[in-house]
């Protein structure tokens, strides 16, 4: 049995997700993956698959969906601003790239290479895909501050020690 | 009188008989997929899993069923299975039923066996 035979249509469970009624979900969920598991064993995959598709066609009636409001909180919401937060960070992270391409053309003091641009790109870039990830996982404020942190101190002591070389690494710089 | 009210207020169909009946056959067993077994076992009829949680949904709403949650398996992917049982009220019913369709069975007349 491979991983996608473990499943049912992940199709047929989101549509089951959005329609049910929350306080129905647990136990329904667990009802329909249960059959899929007995359908599973007596007839294979696809014929289970098949037959739990069908039961979450079944299950689209007025007693399972409940009150209309929930229908309209698919999640579809936080999805958006998720994926907004992401695409801020990555435009915060090339921007701040912005800052020593510019100084480079006002003063001398800053002359960085590309390889300068790249290293430091994808120091920001992997920083900030971190964070993401951090924010998506981590739902406690306090860990989530904690792991931020974390995040941002390394962040600093990488790149003052590719700039200045503290800890006297390889990679440390002058 | 007090049973005609109950009975007019709390009238099972067919189906709803059954669930009845099945949750009392498995005594505290009784959860959806559970069911949906036993009617196959012992009525070899089909039923699908909407069909069981309408009916038992509406039965709790009519206070002839209680549920709570039991415990989760792999197989359920680690999800709490709802248990039901059968409330006095259910029982009540169920009872008067029986002899509602007793009484029936009884008044028919002898005739009627004879067809076949």
């Amino acid at each position: 049995m491979n991983k996608k035979e473990n499943k049912p249509s992940q199709l047929a469970m989101r549509f089951f997700y959005w329609f049910c009624r929350p306080d129905f979900r647990e136990e329904i969920e667990g009802d329909l993956m249960e059959q899929f598991n007995i359908y599973y064993k007596n007839y294979g995959y696809n014929k289970a698959n098949e037959l739990f598709i069908k039961e979450v066609v079944f299950l689209f009636r007025p007693s399972i969906i409940g009150n209309f409001n929930h229908l309209t909180n698919t999640h579809t919401m936080e999805i958006i601003n998720q994926n907004k937060r992401l695409v801020t960070i990555l435009a915060l992270a090339i921007a701040i790239l912005f800052i020593p391409l510019i100084a480079m053309n006002i003063t001398n003091e800053v002359n960085w290479t590309l390889f300068d641009f790249i290293v430091v790109g994808v120091l920001l870039v992997g920083t900030g895909l971190t964070l993401e990830l951090i924010l998506r996982k981590i739902k406690t404020l306090k860990y989530r501050i904690l792991l931020g942190i974390v995040l941002f101190i390394t962040l600093f002591l990488i790149w003052a020690e590719l700039a200045v070389g503290i800890f006297g690494t390889p990679f440390a710089g002058s | 009188m007090v049973n005609i009210k109950i009975m007019s207020e709390t009238t099972l169909g067919e189906f709803e008989e059954i669930v009845v009946m099945i949750v009392a056959i498995l005594d505290g067993d009784a959860y959806s997929v559970g069911i949906i077994t036993e009617i196959e076992n012992r009525l070899n009829r089909k039923a699908s899993l909407g069909a069981i949680q309408t009916v038992l949904k509406r039965l709790e709403q009519k206070g002839l069923l209680k549920s709570e949650f039991g415990g989760t398996t792999s197989e359920r992917g680690g999800k709490r299975k709802r248990l039901y049982e059968i409330t006095a009220l259910g029982q009540e019913i169920i009872d008067q039923t029986k002899q509602q369709r007793n009484s029936l069975w009884d008044a028919m007349p002898r005739l009627s066996f004879n067809l076949y």
